[in-house]
């Protein structure tokens, strides 16, 4: 594959010193968390209600253990967004800085194209690009080797997967036209 | 003594070279489909199943166990070095392993890892081997109200343990629990929480959310901390090995603590998943400092690896002694002995003891020889870890999505385990304990058909939990855990007095 | 358009036998779980095939059990075109879109053939009551009502247990078990007082002497006369309109493709699996499993489907298990 002597610290050249400023709050995002968690156990809570919620002759219906977990999970996030409204360091701490945030968003981004991609090219063309491209843009590593190892490692998974052990993957255009 | 000759029979029907042979190829093909994302126990099995239709059944068999020893050990690989769960099973072995390959200590975490599946299923084979018919008529006494208070108690072994805020665990349990209802409620034939979409049928399945909530996320956390995964394991791993064996001793209380309910929870099919969630949380609970889990502590690994692996062993007896497979990959076994025309139950012992002791012995060797195996390539395993980051990641997340969609063959699942990487990295970071959510998930629908199972059979009264003594001592045991802390409190207080001891400051 | 497809394709293919054929693994979608009747009956198929050589590429058997085989049918619903997939189908294709509102119906898929017809078995523990009489009488007789074991919730054996109801009087609560196996091993274990299983998830408990099977849901008794416990056949177990007990069930295990395939891929799968029922493994398992070889495909099997869905679903409306 690669050279085994390579520094393996991830190193973004680009990346701003440690004192990055922060960018988001850890308060922010737990108060934006226990709203999203309250929004979802209003919505499952009432379909369970829908449902059937109630305890009859032959024990609980299907909706009754679904509805009041999702009062107990509405009682937590509701008990998480207070603590977090009212709590007093007002100053808290960083959930990320920008710099960190860049560095999630380079991995985050490329896996969500990823996604996007094998969905409609297939997951082993976008296995390819998705290797070939990171190494080369996050990592600086050569372009051919980038190339090499992304070949390498999709022809691998191919063989195995659908040819070895007949598990099929999601396919696109390329190999319809290569008769797979 | 007739099983020990019935077990010297067997390993003489063993000890050709052809099947030693296929021993071999079988232990290998494990061990990969063990490694590969998705793949994993049961589908390896099955996958791998229709090689063995023309071998006659005792070549097949020897040859499949050899499958599922080869995967069992594969699967701790992943979880240690790359955060990713290749079993349910394997999700507790992430908790201590992964922080270990961190540490550089990733040779030491593989070593204690195959070791204690070594002696986990080493004691279950054992247990199979004198206690079979003993054992098998237990597990018949357990009916709906019996497996609820077993999953009880996992659930209880669990509570009140974390350090994050109350409040916190208690929202990540109940999400997982209202996530595992999403789908058909088998109860009432009903679907619920499904908005009317096809996709949200099948429910979520509990290793799409793993994959994505340990996996994916794990990616994004060691992106953002520009954390290495800096490759110390490269020693010649012998030193590591015997280390590792020279300090075995000391945590004998663990290794048969987790054997015990390893084996225990195995013929009670209770599942191998419980028991490695449960052998993790009671080493916790009972160690002196439980706060150091969680950041690579070996017996963290120690507790469910063994704890899992006894109860995969111990799984193959109600399978093949009543025919209930106690886990995914019995049930596949099962269908394979269909397959050659041997009915497990009651009368298999009987009538085809030939096949049966082999079985036995083959376990035995299987493990023996897959333990060297294994051993043998951590080096191998361990230096993945020097690859490059920037080739490492991508590869782990074509692996994640691999994973995901091979499960149910679903594009939805994909997305699902993107969505399950962002929610792990948030929770991660603000405190959401993940662990009390995937035991939610995916005990949450067996918890809940018990419970109503057993409401249905009892006209709707409580008082069925406690009905005869097998189910009523393991409910009493599931409220004395979930009081513990309390009851400890309470006996501290009382003790202090009597005991000479110094207070600790 | 599709005329002409028609005739290309009818151009390209020689004489008979040769026509289209399966270029990828083709996969028999299980809607059940691992061990079940139809995972077992899919695995038989496979070997079968394999064994006798009568398709060149591998078949491999995937597990689709979730939400009680609504995953599958699902799947093969959006398959649609797909000829690699084959659907080993039983009495959920009439019954789960009734009983959870599915959005299925058989009649989008592609039929192939019906190649056995499955019993059901009134059984209780060996312990219990010995004929279909006296568990009557000590089911009305019990303070609480007798347990009955079954697979899934408003399905085949929900649905019988309340036609015994209705029949006898006597009541009982029904408890879903999550497959055959379990309600065997239930029952076993005195957890509940009986199951209507099929013979084949009973059959090793039977052997080993410890369920007793009271009556069988058809008209006549099952063909197999060699023994299969020490003292009884198939054979012997009476019908249970003979003990007076006027209900009758049979389910079919019939395979299907997904919709809009073309005739060839159609036809090749019906010669297939009548290759397949001629093999020594598909008797065995037939006289095994106690299962009724019957064999229908094309008109024959459209017919069958439409009475039996009709069937079907006046017996889910009686049982009140339509969800409205």
């Amino acid at each position: 594959m690669t050279d085994t002597d390579l520094e393996i610290v991830v190193e973004d050249p680009t990346a701003p010193e440690e004192d990055s400023p922060s960018l988001v709050g850890t308060r922010t995002v737990e108060i934006v968390v226990s709203i999203a968690l309250l929004l979802l156990a209003v919505t499952l809570g009432y379909d369970n209600w829908r449902t059937g919620i109630s305890w009859d002759s032959t024990g609980p219906e299907p909706g009754y253990f679904p509805f009041y977990l999702s009062v107990i999970l509405a009682g937590g996030s509701l008990y998480g967004l207070i603590a977090a409204l009212t709590s007093q360091d007002r100053t808290s701490d960083t959930f990320v800085t920008r710099a960190q945030a860049r560095r999630v968003l380079a991995v985050f981004v490329p896996t969500l194209l990823f996604c996007l991609a094998t969905q409609f090219l297939g997951l082993y063309v976008a296995s390819f690009l998705l290797i070939a491209g990171f190494m080369r843009a996050i990592g600086k590593i050569a372009l051919w080797k980038s190339l090499l190892t992304a070949f390498a490692f999709t022809a691998i998974m191919f063989v195995t997967f659908d040819v070895a052990f007949d598990v099929i993957m999601p396919k696109g255009p390329l190999e319809a036209v290569l008769g797979r | 003594m007739e099983a020990f000759g019935l077990l010297l029979h067997g390993f003489a029907v063993l000890l050709t070279g052809k099947t030693l042979v296929l021993m071999m190829i079988g232990l290998v093909l494990g061990i990969f489909v063990g490694v590969l994302p998705g793949l994993g126990g049961p589908n390896g099995v099955a996958i791998l199943l229709p090689l063995t239709f023309t071998m006659d059944p005792t070549s097949a068999i020897v040859m499949l166990s050899c499958i599922y020893w080869g995967a069992l050990f594969g699967g701790a690989i992943t979880s240690i070095l790359f955060n990713i769960p290749g079993e349910a099973w394997s999700v507790a072995t992430t908790f201590d392993g992964y922080p270990m390959a961190q540490q550089g200590r990733a040779a030491e975490a593989l070593t204690a890892a195959f070791t204690s599946s070594f002696i986990g299923s080493l004691v279950a084979v054992l247990l199979i081997t004198f206690l079979a018919p003993m054992i098998s008529s237990f597990a018949l006494r357990f009916g709906p109200p019996e497996f609820f208070a077993v999953y009880l108690l996992t659930f209880c072994s669990f509570v009140g343990l974390g350090r994050e805020a109350r409040h916190k665990t208690v929202i990540s349990m109940s999400l997982g629990l209202l996530l595992a209802g999403i789908g058909m409620d088998t109860v009432s034939g009903q679907l619920r929480m499904t908005f009317g979409t096809a996709e949200l049928l099948r429910g979520i399945n509990f290793l799409v959310a793993v994959i994505g909530l340990f996996g994916i996320s794990e990616i994004l956390l060691t992106m953002e901390e520009r954390l290495a995964l800096r490759g110390h394991a490269a020693h010649i791993s012998l030193r590591v090995v015997l280390s590792v064996w020279r300090d075995l001793p000391r945590y004998w209380v663990t290794l048969l603590r987790s054997s015990f309910i390893g084996c225990w929870l195995g013929i009670t099919p209770g599942g191998a998943i419980a028991a490695s969630f449960m052998g993790y949380n009671l080493a916790k609970r009972f160690a002196k400092e439980p706060e150091s889990f969680g950041k690579g502590r070996i017996e963290g690994v120690f507790a469910p690896e063994t704890a899992a692996h006894a109860s995969g062993t111990s799984a193959l007896l109600p399978m093949l002694a009543l025919g209930i497979p106690g886990s995914g990959t019995a049930a596949i076994l099962l269908g394979g002995l269909m397959v050659w025309g041997l009915n497990p139950g009651p009368l298999l012992f009987v009538e085809h003891k030939d096949f049966v002791w082999g079985l036995i012995a083959s376990m035995y060797l299987g493990n023996v020889v897959g333990l060297v195996l294994v051993l043998t390539t951590v080096p191998v395993f361990a230096s993945i870890l020097r690859v490059p980051f920037a080739a490492v990641a991508p590869m782990i997340v074509v692996s994640c999505a691999i994973g995901a969609y091979a499960i149910q063959n679903a594009m939805f699942d994909i997305w699902l385990m993107l969505g399950f990487g962002v929610v792990g990295y948030v929770f991660k970071k603000i405190g959401i304990p993940l662990a009390p959510f995937t035991l939610a998930l995916v005990l949450g629908n067996r918890a809940e058909d018990a419970f109503r199972l057993s409401m249905i059979g009892s006209g709707g009264d409580l008082k069925v939990f406690w009905s005869n003594g097998l189910v009523g001592s393991i409910t009493t045991l599931a409220l004395l855990l979930l009081f513990w802390p309390l009851i400890e409190k309470l006996l501290a207080r009382a003790g202090r007095p009597r005991r000479a001891r110094p207070a600790p400051l | 358009m599709k005329a002409a497809c028609t005739a290309a394709a009818l151009l390209v293919v020689s004489p008979a036998a040769a026509g289209w054929e399966p270029t990828k693994p083709v996969e028999i979608v299980v809607a059940a779980g691992a061990g079940g009747a139809s995972d077992q009956m899919a695995r038989m198929m496979q070997a079968a095939i394999q064994k006798n050589n009568l398709m060149k590429q591998p078949m491999v058997v995937s597990l689709k059990g979730g939400a009680s085989g609504a995953e599958a049918l699902m799947y093969m619903k959006s398959s649609e075109g797909d000829p690699n997939k084959v659907l080993i189908a039983y009495s959920l294709i009439y019954m789960l879109p009734l009983s959870a509102k599915i959005p299925f119906d058989w009649r989008e898929l592609t039929p192939v053939s019906v190649i056995a017809l499955d019993q059901f078995v009134l059984w209780d523990n060996a312990a219990g009551p010995k004929t279909v009489k006296e568990f009557v009488q000590a089911a009305k007789a019990a303070s609480a009502p007798f347990k009955m074991g079954g697979t899934g919730s408003k399905r085949e054996d929900h649905v019988l247990t309340v036609f015994l109801e209705q029949k006898t009087g006597a009541k009982f609560s029904y408890l879903p078990y999550k497959s055959g196996g379990e309600a065997a091993t239930q029952l076993v274990g005195n957890h509940t007082e009986s199951n209507v299983n099929n013979p084949s998830e009973n059959l090793e408990v039977w052997r080993a002497g410890q369920v007793r099977p009271l009556c069988v849901f058809d008209k006549e008794r099952i063909s197999y006369t060699s023994k299969v416990t020490e003292t009884q056949s198939w054979h012997d177990i009476p019908t249970c309109k003979e003990e007076g007990l006027d209900i009758q069930y049979l389910m079919l295990r019939a395979m299907f493709l997904p919709g809009k395939v073309t005739s060839e891929q159609q036809a090749f799968y019906v010669e297939l699996f009548q290759k397949v029922t001629q093999t020594p493994e598909y008797k065995d398992y037939m006289e095994k499993q106690a299962l009724k070889p019957v064999f229908l495909s094309g008109k024959d099997m459209l017919k069958f489907l439409e009475e039996d869905g009709q069937l079907n679903k006046s017996l889910m409306t009686e049982a009140g298990f339509v969800a409205k």
